[in-house]
C-alpha cells in the first residue's frame, strides 16, 4: 500500500520535469494498479471461498438447518470479490480460458442432482440434461461408459464439465455449489429461491432425496475444486504470475486489455446476456443466480468491478483499499472532459444498478422483475442495461483517445486461420 | 456551421485519411433507409396475407413469408439506434436459441390459449422468443406446430406475430427515416460526436454481421468436427439458412464497399466468399455431419474469415478506425 501511494508521489513528480518520459511511465503504473487489484480481488475470492469450504465442511460433518444456512451465507460472501473480478475476464486469455472452470453459466442442473418433473427430460441440444451423477455410480455419456462410483474432483473437471461438448452441462464452479446449497427454484415469478431441506445432506434414515452421502461428496469435491482454481488464479497475478506478466508486457496492448474488459463485461456480457435476454424472454431461468435468487448483486458486484478498474482502487473484503495511478488519472491528463464523462457514466450505471439491488433486497425479487408485464420491474433492470450500454460508449471514446484498438478474444478462426482444421 | 467546418478541418489535418471522408449520408439513404423501407413494404404484404388466410398450406402466404424474411436478413447487421429501442430487432428474430425458448414460448402459448395474442398491445408483452420471424417459422413449417389440434388459435397466432413484424419495421423504418438517419449523418450530437465515431458505429455493424455469419450461422450448425451440430442450422425448418448466409453476405458486401470507398481487394474477398456459398449445395447445412461436406463449409466460413481480416487490418486502419464493441463479445 505504502509503495503504491509513493510512487504516485514520484510520478506526479516526474510528470513536472520529463513529459515525455513521464508519459511512458504513467501508463506502466496504471497497469500496475490494475494488476494489483486483479490479485486483491482473487485474493479475496479465493478467502471467502475458503469460509465457504470450512462451511461445507461443517455442514457434512453435522448436517443440520443452521449448518446448511451457514454455508450459503458463506457462498453469498464469496460472490461479492468474484463478481467484481469479471472485469478482468475479457481480454486477458489467462482468465477468459479458465472462467468456464468457476463461473460457468446457464447450467443444466439434471446432469448432476435430481430436478422437478417440469424440469423435462433430454433436449435437443443436451442428451446429459438429466443424467444425474449423484443418483447413478455408473452411466453411459458420448457413448462410453463412465465410473462415477466414487465422486471426484477429477470426474467433475475431467469427465463431467462441458461433457459430451455441451456448455450447459456445467459441473464445478459457483454455480454448481449454489444448486447444491439452495436445489432448484421452483417458484417460477413468484417471491422465493430454492428451498433444498439440509437433510438432503443428512445421513441414514433422515436423508432426503436419496444418495445423501454422494450429494456430499459432490459438494465437497466441488468446493475443493473451486479453491484449487481460485489459488491457480491469485498465482497468476503474483509477482512473478503470467497473468501479470502479460497485462504489463506492453503498455498500450496492456491499456487495451483493461478497456476490452470494461466494454465486454459492460456490453456483451452484463447488458446484453446476461440481463436484457432475461426480460425480454420473460424466463426466471434466465437468472445469473437462478437458485439463490442472487442475481441483483452479480449484475451489481459487475458494475462495481468496471468502475473500480477505471478508477484505480479497490475496496477489499477486509476493508482496506488498493489502490494507484488508475486510468482515470491518465484519460484526465489528456482530455479532462472525456474523463469526467466516464466518471459519470460508470457511476450512474453502478447507481441503477444499485436501485436493482436495493428493491430485491426489499422483497421484489429478480425474477419477480422479470415476469410478462410487469413494467417496474423491466423498467428497474433496463435503467441498468442502459446504463452499461451508455458507459459502452464512453468506453469507445477513450479507447479511440488513447489511440489503442480493443482486442476480443473468442474467435479461433479469426485469431488461427488453421485453427479449424485441427 | 463555422464551427462544424473548422473542427472538421482540424480532425482531417490530425490524420489525413479518416472516416471523416466517408459519405454519410449515401450510406444511411442507400443501404439503411432503402434497406428498412424494403422490409416494411414485404412485411405489409405478409401481414395481409395473413389476414387474408392463414393457413400453412396458403401458397402465397408462404411466399411472402420467404420474401420478407430476406428483406429483414439484408438488414440484420445493423444492430444499432433504432433496432434497439423496445427490443425490436429481438423481437423481429430471435436467433440463435440455444435453449429452445421459442419451441417452449409457443407451446406454452397454444397450451393455455393465452388471449394475448387478441390485441397488439398484450402481445408486445409476451417473450421475443414467440415474436418475429423465428417464430412464423415454426408455426408454418414444424409439424409439431400444426394447425390440427387448435387451427382458431393457430390463426390468431399466425396472425398476431404477422402484424407485430409489421409494427415493428414501420418504426424500425420511420425511425431511421424521421430521426436517426440525421444524426448519424449530420453527426455533432450526443449521439455521434464527430463523423469519425457515426464512421466507427458502421464499421462496427458491419464487423459484428461479418462476425454473426462465421460465427454463429456457419459455426453453431458445424460445432465440433466429433460433434456437428445440423439441427442447430438457423432458420432449417423452412430451408433458409444456406439462403441468410448469402443474402448478409450480398448485403454487407454493400456496405463495404460505401465504407471502403470501393476497396477492390475487400470487395474480391467478398466475391470469393458469395461464389462458395452459392456453390454449396447444401440448403440447410445438413452435410456438416459428414467430413466431406463439413469440409466444404469450413472453406466457406474461411472466406468469411479473410473478409474479416481485411477489415479489420487493412480497412480499418486506412480509416483511422476500429472496431467497437458488438452483443457477441460476451460468450
Amino acid at each position: 500500500m505504502k509503495i503504491l501511494t509513493l510512487a504516485k508521489g514520484a510520478l506526479a513528480l516526474g510528470l513536472g520535469t520529463a513529459a515525455t518520459a513521464g508519459g511512458h511511465a504513467d501508463k506502466a503504473a496504471v497497469l500496475d494498479t490494475y494488476a494489483d487489484i486483479a490479485e486483491a480481488t482473487y485474493a479475496d475470492s479465493l478467502v471467502t471461498a475458503q469460509q465457504l469450504q470450512s462451511a461445507v465442511e461443517a455442514l457434512l460433518a453435522n448436517p443440520s438447518a443452521e449448518a446448511l444456512e451457514s454455508a450459503k451465507s458463506a457462498w453469498l460472501a464469496a460472490r461479492v470479490p468474484y463478481q467484481q473480478s469479471e472485469v478482468f475476464r475479457f481480454g486477458n486469455a489467462i482468465v477468459d480460458d479458465w472462467e468456464g472452470k468457476v463461473n460457468a453459466w446457464p447450467l443444466d442442473e439434471g446432469l448432476i442432482d435430481y430436478v422437478d418433473a417440469s424440469y423435462g427430460g433430454p433436449t435437443d441440444e443436451n442428451e446429459a440434461a438429466v443424467l444425474n451423477v449423484i443418483a447413478n455410480a455408473s452411466f453411459t455419456l458420448s457413448g462410453q461408459t463412465v465410473d462415477a462410483s466414487v465422486i471426484t474432483p477429477a470426474l467433475l473437471e475431467d469427465t463431467l464439465q462441458e461433457a459430451d461438448g455441451v456448455e450447459a452441462n456445467v459441473a464445478t464452479g459457483y454455480h454448481a455449489i449454489e444448486f447444491l446449497l439452495w436445489g432448484q427454484d421452483l417458484n417460477g415469478h413468484g417471491a422465493g429461491a430454492g428451498t433444498r431441506p439440509w437433510t438432503d445432506y443428512a445421513l441414514g434414515a433422515t436423508c432426503t432425496g436419496g444418495n445423501c452421502e454422494r450429494r456430499g461428496d459432490y459438494l465437497k469435491a466441488a468446493t475443493d475444486l473451486l479453491i484449487s482454481d481460485l489459488e491457480w488464479m491469485v498465482s497468476q497475478w503474483g509477482p512473478d504470475g503470467a497473468a501479470r506478466a502479460e497485462a504489463t508486457a506492453d503498455a498500450d496492448a496492456g491499456l487495451a486489455t483493461i478497456l476490452t474488459g470494461m466494454g465486454s463485461l459492460s456490453y456483451g456480457e452484463t447488458a446484453g446476456e446476461r440481463m436484457r435476454l432475461g426480460v425480454m424472454l420473460n424466463d426466471p431461468e434466465e437468472e445469473h443466480s437462478c437458485f439463490a435468487d442472487n442475481t441483483h448483486n452479480d449484475h451489481f458486484y459487475n458494475g462495481l468491478g468496471i468502475q473500480s478498474v477505471y478508477l484505480g482502487s479497490y475496496t477489499r473484503v477486509d476493508g482496506t483499499v488498493v489502490q494507484g495511478p488508475s486510468l482515470s488519472d491518465l484519460v484526465a491528463s489528456m482530455d479532462a472532459d472525456l474523463d469526467a464523462e466516464m466518471q459519470d457514466k460508470l457511476a450512474a450505471a453502478v447507481l441503477a444498478l444499485g436501485r436493482i439491488k436495493t428493491a430485491a433486497e426489499a422483497g421484489f425479487s429478480y425474477d419477480m422483475m422479470l415476469e410478462r408485464g410487469n413494467d417496474a420491474g423491466e423498467a428497474l433492470i433496463m435503467g441498468g442495461v442502459n446504463g452499461l450500454i451508455d458507459q459502452t460508449r464512453s468506453i469507445e471514446r477513450v479507447v479511440a483517445a488513447l489511440g489503442t484498438s480493443i482486442e476480443v478474444e473468442g474467435s479461433d478462426s479469426l485469431d488461427n486461420p488453421d485453427a479449424v482444421f485441427e | 456551421m463555422r464551427g462544424a467546418l473548422f473542427a472538421v478541418a482540424l480532425a482531417w489535418l490530425a490524420a489525413p485519411v479518416l472516416g471523416d471522408d466517408l459519405d454519410l449520408k449515401s450510406i444511411v439513404q442507400e443501404h439503411i433507409i432503402d434497406g428498412y423501407d424494403d422490409l416494411a413494404h414485404h412485411a405489409s404484404w405478409l401481414a395481409l396475407h395473413a389476414e387474408a388466410n392463414c393457413d400453412p398450406t396458403y401458397p402465397p402466404l408462404i411466399a411472402q413469408f420467404h420474401l420478407a424474411f430476406d428483406q429483414w436478413v439484408n438488414v440484420s447487421h445493423l444492430r444499432f439506434g433504432p433496432s434497439e429501442v423496445d427490443d425490436r430487432a429481438f423481437a423481429l428474430a430471435f436467433w440463435p436459441d440455444p435453449r429452445s425458448a421459442t419451441p417452449k414460448a409457443l407451446s406454452a402459448l397454444m397450451r393455455n390459449q393465452d388471449e394475448s395474442v387478441l390485441t397488439p398491445e398484450a402481445f408486445k408483452d409476451v417473450s421475443v422468443a414467440a415474436r418475429g420471424f423465428y417464430a412464423l417459422e415454426h408455426l408454418l413449417f414444424d409439424p409439431a406446430f400444426a394447425p390440427k389440434s387448435a387451427p382458431d388459435y393457430h390463426c390468431a397466432l399466425t396472425r398476431a406475430i404477422s402484424r407485430e413484424i409489421l409494427a415493428n419495421a414501420i418504426a424500425l423504418r420511420d425511425d431511421w427515416r424521421e430521426s436517426y438517419g440525421a444524426l448519424l449523418v449530420t453527426t455533432e450530437n450526443d449521439t455521434y460526436r464527430t463523423s469519425t465515431e457515426a464512421a466507427r458505429q458502421l464499421f462496427t455493424a458491419l464487423s459484428a454481421g461479418l462476425e454473426f455469419t462465421s460465427q454463429t450461422r456457419l459455426g453453431r450448425p458445424m460445432g465440433t468436427f466429433e460433434h456437428p451440430r445440423p439441427n442447430r442450422a438457423e432458420a432449417r425448418r423452412s430451408g433458409r439458412s444456406l439462403r441468410h448466409v448469402i443474402l448478409s453476405l450480398q448485403a454487407t458486401r454493400d456496405l463495404a464497399a460505401l465504407i471502403s470507398n470501393e476497396n477492390e481487394q475487400l470487395d474480391r474477398a467478398f466475391k470469393v466468399a458469395i461464389e462458395r456459398a452459392i456453390a454449396l449445395d447444401d440448403p440447410v447445412f445438413a452435410g456438416v455431419a459428414t467430413p466431406q461436406g463439413r469440409f466444404e463449409v469450413e472453406v466457406l466460413q474461411q472466406s468469411i474469415d479473410a473478409i474479416r481480416d481485411i477489415l479489420a487490418d487493412e480497412v480499418g486502419p486506412s480509416l483511422g478506425i476500429a472496431a467497437g464493441f458488438n452483443s457477441m463479445d460476451g460468450d
